[in-house]
Parts: C-alpha cells; sequence; structure tokens
C-alpha cells in the first residue's frame, strides 16, 4: 500500500506541476463555455436576410408579415422576461407588452416602451422587401448577388425571393442557399393560415369566427403521475422540478465522459515517458506491478478529481458572487437543478460509473501506454479505443430528445458504454433489477479489463512488447495465419 | 544455522519464445563477494540478473535471493542499477534519489538526507535541484548509480555500470565499488571490459549463449588457458630438441621458442633446464596470462560447440527430412 501512495504521489505532484494542467484546468470551462454560448452568439451575429414576394396582390405578402411578427413578438417576450416567457408564465412586463401590441403598437415600438429601451435584442432574421422585378425569369442576378438591392439600410443581397403564381399548387421558393430553412418554415406557416381562412369563408365562416377558433385552441400540458394521491390535479403539471433529474443526468454524464476524455491522456503519456526513459526495470525492483499499476491509476483519480474541485468551487463561487444580482425566479430554478443534483439514485450511480468508467478506459490506455515508445506509435493503437470513447458522446444526444429510447436501455447493457448511460437511464426509474445488473456487469468488465491490461502493462514494461507485437498477434488470430511457434 | 546467500541460481532458464536466453545457469555468490558477470552481448546476463530480481519468472530452475525467492522483502536488501537507464526527466537528482529511496523503505526525512549525502560525495550538490532533463549523460548514470545506493543495499546488482561512462568517471565509479565493499556490501556486476573485472572481482562468472562456461576465482580462470614462455637463443641452436626428451613441448615463432609450461611445471624449471642443458639463452620471457585471452577462449569454444551442435542438429534433421 505505501508503495502504491508513493508511485500516486510521485505522478500526481508531476502532473499538477506542469503548466500544461494548469493551462488545462483553467481554460477548459472557457473553451467549454464558448462552445455552449456559440449557437447563442452565432445566431444574434446572424445578418439580418432579405427577401421579397412575387404576387398578384398582399395576401401571402401580409401572412408571411404576421407570421414574422408573431415570431418577434416572442422573441420579445423572452427578451424582456426570460424566466416567465420559459415557463409560459406571465407577469407584469409582459401583460404590459401584450396590451401595447393590442393596441397596435409594432413590436420594436412595444418592447421599446415596456422596456424603456434598455432591453436590446434581434427580432427579425427576415425583412420583407418588394421585389425589385416582376417577372420571377429576372430574379436571377438578384439572387446571385450580382445586382444589390436598394434599402433604407443601404445596399443588401437579395436572400430568397417566394413566387406566387396564380394557379400554381405550389409556391416556389428561391435562393442560392440550400441549407438554410427558416424562410421556407415561415412561409408554410403564412399559407397554412392563408388555406384555412380561404377554405373556412368557402364554407361561409366568418373571419371572427375563425379567429375565435384560433383563440380557442386548447394548450397540451404534459402531465405525470404523482406517488402521493392527496395531491391536486393540477400537481401533475410537468414542471422544471420534474425536468431537473434528466437536466442533471445529462449534464453529469458529459462531465464524466469529459473527464475520463481529458485525464486518460495522462496515464497514455506517462507510461510513454516510463517506457522510452527505461525506468520499469528500476521500479518494478521496489514495487510490485500491480501497486505500480494501482499508483498510477490512483494519481490521475486525484486529478480528475482536483479538477472537479476547481470546477465546482469555481462555479460555486462565482454563483454566489453573482446570487446577489440574480432574480428570485433564477435563483428558484438554481436550486431545483441543484437539488436534483443532490439525488442519491443520480449520484450514486454517477459515482460507481465514474469509478468503473475511469478505471476501464484508464488501465486500457495504461497498456496502450506500455507498449509504445512514442506518442506516434500509440497514435496507431488509439484509434478504436477513441472511438468507442466517442460513442456515449453520440448517444448523449438521443437522451436529450428521449432518455427511455429503447437504444439508450440496450446500449446501457455494453459494459463500455454503461459508466456513461446508465446516468442517463436513471430519471427514468428503470427497474432495480436492470440498475444492479448493467452496475454488477460494468463492475465484472472493469475487472476482467483490469486483469487484461495488467497482462499487457506486464508483457510491455517487463518483456517489451511493442506495437509489432500487436500486430503479430492480430495477424495470428485471422484465419489461416496460426503461427507454428509454440 | 544455515548461512545467509545474497544469490543462488540453480537450473535457471529462460526461453523467449523460440530463443533459449538462458540455459540451466547454476550462480552461487557468496555474502561480501564481489563478482564479475562476464560474456559477450547476447549472452544472457542481463536475463540471468532480472531473473535474480524476481522482474522475470525462470521457466525452469530456481532462484533464491538472500536465501528465499524473490520479493519486495528480500529486494529491499538489494540495490540495482538496470543495463538501460533511464530517469525521469523533469524530477531533479534529489527528488529521484529520494523516490527511489522512499521505495525501498527509508523514510522521507531519511532519503532526502541520504540523498543529499550521496550527491555531496559524488559532487553533484550543484545540480541536486537542477532537472535530469539539463544533465549530461554522464551524470545521469551518476544519479541512477546512486539511486541504487540509497538505502545502502547489503547486494549491488550493476548490469553494465561502466558503459558509457568517460575513463574519469568510470575510476570514480570504481572507486564506488571498492568503497561499497570495503564496507561489506556483496557486489555482483556485468561487463564484457575485462579490465574492470581483473582489477575489481573475487569471482568471475562467464557466459556465452545462455551457458555458463565458467565460474572460478582468476586463479582458476587463468589455469583454463595453457601457460607458455618464450626463450630466445643465439641462431641456429634447436632448443626444441633439446627440452623434448624432458618433457617440454617447444616451437620456433619467428624470432623465439614458444615453450608450453604443462601442468605443475613453472616457467623457472625451462629455464633451468635449458641453461643446464647448454642453450645459449638470451632472452626470457614468462606469457602473462590476461582475462581477455580467457574470455576469448572459452566464448570461442562454447560459440564453436555451439555450431557444431547447431550444424549436427542440421544434418540430423535434413537426414530425416529426406
Amino acid at each position: 500500500m505505501r508503495s502504491t501512495l508513493l508511485v500516486a504521489r510521485r505522478d500526481y505532484l508531476g502532473y499538477v506541476t506542469a503548466w500544461g494542467f494548469w493551462l488545462g484546468l483553467l481554460f477548459t470551462p472557457v473553451i467549454l463555455g464558448v462552445f455552449m454560448l456559440a449557437p447563442a452568439l452565432a445566431a444574434s451575429s446572424q445578418p439580418v436576410r432579405y427577401f421579397s414576394v412575387i404576387e398578384q396582390g398582399e395576401t401571402f405578402t401580409k401572412a408571411i408579415r404576421s407570421e414574422l411578427d408573431a415570431q418577434a413578438a416572442r422573441r420579445a417576450r423572452a427578451a424582456l422576461d426570460p424566466v416567465a416567457a420559459l415557463q409560459g408564465g406571465d407577469s407584469d412586463l409582459l401583460a404590459a407588452f401584450d396590451t401595447a401590441r393590442d393596441t397596435g403598437a409594432t413590436v420594436e415600438d412595444a418592447l421599446s416602451n415596456v422596456s424603456g429601451g434598455t432591453v436590446q435584442t434581434t427580432l427579425y432574421d427576415f425583412v420583407e422587401v418588394s421585389s425589385p422585378v416582376s417577372d420571377p425569369d429576372r430574379l436571377a442576378p438578384y439572387l446571385s448577388g450580382d445586382i444589390l438591392l436598394d434599402t433604407p439600410e443601404g445596399p443588401q443581397e437579395l436572400f430568397a425571393a417566394l413566387v406566387v403564381s396564380p394557379g400554381s399548387d405550389t409556391i416556389q421558393y428561391w435562393s442560392e442557399n440550400l441549407q438554410s430553412r427558416a424562410l421556407v418554415d415561415i412561409a408554410r406557416a403564412a399559407e397554412r393560415k392563408i388555406a384555412e381562412d380561404r377554405i373556412f369563408a368557402a364554407a361561409g365562416v366568418s373571419s371572427r369566427l375563425i379567429d375565435e377558433a384560433r383563440d380557442a385552441r386548447r394548450d397540451v400540458v404534459p402531465q405525470r403521475l404523482r406517488s402521493d394521491p392527496g395531491q391536486q390535479a393540477s400537481a401533475s403539471e410537468v414542471t422544471l422540478r420534474d425536468r431537473a433529474p434528466y437536466v442533471v443526468s445529462i449534464a453529469l454524464a458529459f462531465m464524466l465522459w469529459f473527464l475520463v476524455f481529458s485525464v486518460i491522456n495522462y496515464l497514455l503519456m506517462g507510461t510513454i515517458e516510463e517506457r522510452s526513459n527505461k525506468i520499469f526495470d528500476s521500479l518494478l525492483t521496489s514495487v510490485k506491478l500491480p501497486n505500480l499499476l494501482a499508483g498510477k491509476l490512483l494519481a490521475v483519480l486525484c486529478l480528475s478529481l482536483t479538477l472537479v474541485a476547481f470546477w465546482t468551487g469555481g462555479s460555486i463561487a462565482i454563483t454566489w458572487i453573482a446570487s446577489s444580482n440574480l432574480p428570485p425566479e433564477v435563483s428558484e430554478q438554481a436550486t431545483i437543478i441543484l437539488s436534483a443534483a443532490a439525488r442519491p439514485d443520480i449520484v450514486l450511480p454517477a459515482l460507481i460509473s465514474f469509478l468503473l468508467g475511469y478505471l476501464m478506459y484508464g488501465s486500457l490506455f495504461l497498456a496502450l501506454g506500455s507498449l509504445c515508445d512514442t506518442i506516434q506509435e500509440a497514435q496507431t493503437l488509439m484509434t478504436p479505443l477513441i472511438v468507442m470513447l466517442m460513442a456515449p458522446l453520440f448517444m448523449l444526444t438521443f437522451a436529450i430528445n428521449d432518455a427511455e429510447s429503447s437504444m439508450i436501455a440496450i446500449m446501457s447493457w455494453v459494459p463500455v458504454f454503461t459508466p456513461f448511460l446508465l446516468i442517463l437511464r436513471m430519471p427514468t426509474d428503470p427497474p432495480l433489477w436492470e440498475v444492479i445488473g448493467q452496475l454488477s456487469l460494468m463492475a465484472v468488465a472493469t475487472f476482467a479489463i483490469l486483469y487484461l491490461a495488467t497482462s499487457v502493462y506486464r508483457a510491455g514494461a517487463v518483456h517489451g512488447a511493442g506495437v509489432g507485437d500487436v500486430a503479430r498477434f492480430f495477424k495470428g488470430i485471422l484465419p489461416g495465419n496460426g503461427s507454428k511457434d509454440s | 544455522m544455515t548461512d545467509t546467500v545474497p544469490l543462488r541460481m540453480t537450473g535457471a532458464s529462460k526461453w523467449f519464445g523460440g530463443f533459449r536466453a538462458v540455459d540451466s545457469l547454476d550462480m552461487h555468490v557468496g555474502e561480501g563477494r564481489v563478482v564479475g558477470f562476464l560474456g559477450p552481448n547476447g549472452a544472457g546476463k542481463s536475463t540471468s540478473l532480472r531473473m535474480a530480481l524476481g522482474v522475470l519468472q525462470p521457466d525452469t530452475g530456481t532462484v533464491e535471493l538472500f536465501n528465499q525467492a524473490p520479493n519486495l522483502k528480500s529486494l529491499r536488501r538489494v540495490g540495482f542499477l538496470p543495463e538501460e537507464r533511464g530517469l525521469y526527466k523533469k524530477m531533479s537528482p534529489r527528488q529521484i534519489i529520494t523516490y527511489f529511496a522512499r521505495l525501498k523503505g527509508l523514510s522521507h526525512g531519511r532519503a532526502k538526507a541520504r540523498a543529499d549525502e550521496l550527491l555531496e560525495m559524488m559532487g553533484l550538490t550543484e545540480f541536486a535541484r537542477s532537472r535530469v532533463s539539463r544533465l549530461s549523460k554522464g551524470m545521469a548514470q551518476k544519479v541512477q548509480i546512486l539511486s541504487a545506493l540509497a538505502h545502502r543495499p547489503e547486494f549491488l546488482i550493476l548490469d553494465e555500470p561502466f558503459s558509457g561512462l568517460d575513463p574519469v568517471n568510470q575510476q570514480a565509479l570504481e572507486a564506488l565499488i571498492v568503497e561499497e565493499h570495503r564496507q561489506g556490501a556483496t557486489i555482483i556486476f556485468s561487463t564484457h571490459v575485462m579490465e574492470h573485472a581483473e582489477r575489481l572481482c573475487e569471482q568471475i562468472v562467464m557466459m556465452a549463449r545462455g551457458r555458463k562456461v565458467f565460474d572460478g576465482d582468476l586463479e582458476q580462470a587463468f589455469a583454463t588457458l595453457g601457460r607458455s614462455v618464450r626463450i630466445g637463443v643465439t641462431d641456429g641452436f634447436d632448443l626444441g630438441a633439446t627440452l623434448r626428451p624432458l618433457g617440454f613441448e617447444a616451437e620456433l615463432e619467428q624470432d623465439a621458442w614458444k615453450v608450453a609450461l604443462p601442468q605443475g611445471r613453472g616457467p623457472q624449471e625451462v629455464l633451468r633446464a635449458s641453461i643446464e642443458n647448454g642453450a645459449p639463452v638470451t632472452s626470457f620471457v614468462a606469457d602473462e596470462a590476461r582475462l581477455r585471452d580467457v574470455f576469448v577462449s572459452l566464448v570461442s569454444e562454447a560459440e564453436a560447440e555451439d555450431l557444431t551442435t547447431t550444424l549436427a542438429d542440421d544434418a540430423v534433421k535434413a537426414k530425416e527430412a529426406a
């Protein structure tokens, strides 16, 4: 035990005294933050796009303007009171905004009046402008950007044109941008309303009745069963408190994956250094090989705990500093999320998963490092492991949409994926036998991998086996390539 | 009461796939001895030493370190310098020596004090806190040797300790070995530089092609070579004809007669016999035996024998195939 701790201490100090560790520790949250904010930043920096409608009359043009206004109003409400807008609730600010809109104010004016000009946000992604030509066949130079539109904001490129031809059963959408579907969706929504209005009018339904019918649509509110029969019916409505475990489990699974992915490299590099520096023999006359491996794994485990401690401590400190400026609703939501993170049925499997997952992948990378003299050699063997480690990341996207997806349920039985996928399943209350079964299978697999990794490590560290031996091994097990050696 | 034997290997063999690295090695290293473990490259010296340390397990035979199978307890009494030198490049000499001393059981305080003492002894105090990557190769090697000595081992196993050292540092290492021996340590070191072995060793073990070809002291080693004297006489005198009836074989080589000494007969005897029988002796030189000659002779013999066996085996196989 003493030698294990000594090896762990040396390795740990070696890692934390390297400037690269501190660089990673400080910059990882920044880089992750940038990645998380990137979609929002990209959306806000998206330039306004100009489009035209070519039609006889203005029916479609008005419908599409109305759709754009509705979208702008939703954005204005979200900017005015994000918490209330997100929860579908109401507030004084939102009520004032709606009143201003009802009295005929534009979205910009209503937002400006209610917020006193303090809230600035992009309300419109698309602006409708008069078509520069009436003949669709002459749109080409505008759409290709050869000729610019004359707009109040100066010369602009025509992003798209919608052509509504009399007698045609389609609306043509012309654009050189083949990927963006946002304006197509808006046009479809506008056309749906026009079609409804036309058909109802033909059936003799007045426009007032049509508006009433639209306003009378009932909202679909997700509910869930409560174990407490004494609770009121309204208490079954799905709230953030219900969704929080799912959010937390996804966050924990990602964090676990990220931790494992970031720290196993230390194991790989440390072992390659020892092999290339020919230190194994000196070490093996002082420490038993299993103790040496245990020390190395313990060192990197402590390293990952150091990262978690710093990041968690930093987050708590920032939250504490910022808490005085946060609205009470936001503080309340943060408390709900934190409470979910403290649930034993999530935290316990998460801790076991992290420990076993780390041991599983850590020992594999240790074994790999013991076979390689250089990083270049390691890279040839790393690819299958990296692919294996990337798979759970893709599965996280399934879990975001449906944590009860059968794919997650099936894949969580594969021991190398269990550490990440079992956590995702925990909020769905999987049967206890499944949880115990998956944890047990994962534990058995971890010990089998540890045993195998120890053998490989012994071959690399003691017998000097290398990448060439791995290639020979795989060639040997291929049909028709059986080795004649004993 | 059983004597403590630092190292005893009995019939130890090691195979790597189809290659026999060590074949039935018997070796006994008595307490307080300095043993030279000699052999050409690939003779199986390092494999034997790694078996002695328990790093490799013998396929057959047994290894005992201080009368027990090598284990961490017995290994704590051993200091080992591996053939392939290596240190943690980002650590300082002081940190490395302290680390290895602690792994061998010393407390943190004692390990540090010992590291300082050893570094001062080898004139490395100035570099005690430098990174190993900044040291010269010779200095780094000294640090590794000090790491092996840090816990004051009773038994030192040094695999090619002189390789890579300049003559000054080789001399310093020789002095260190002598000093450790003077303080009671048992030492075995492998080398293919015979001069070191001649100067330092009380016992020589020679390996060739995985087999032990000699085990004994220097006298016994020299005895394996036929000794001779060279006698110069005035032109025309047939010394061979004069000495043959007296039991000496002599042949003319360039300007002197080389007389082989039969077992138990000394150089003085042949000189006396020549003069008494009227030989006009002009010069007399007793050939000085060198360990190098013993080494070359024994290794060549073993390799020739091995080659003969291989050829014979091949012939049998060819016959069987036919």
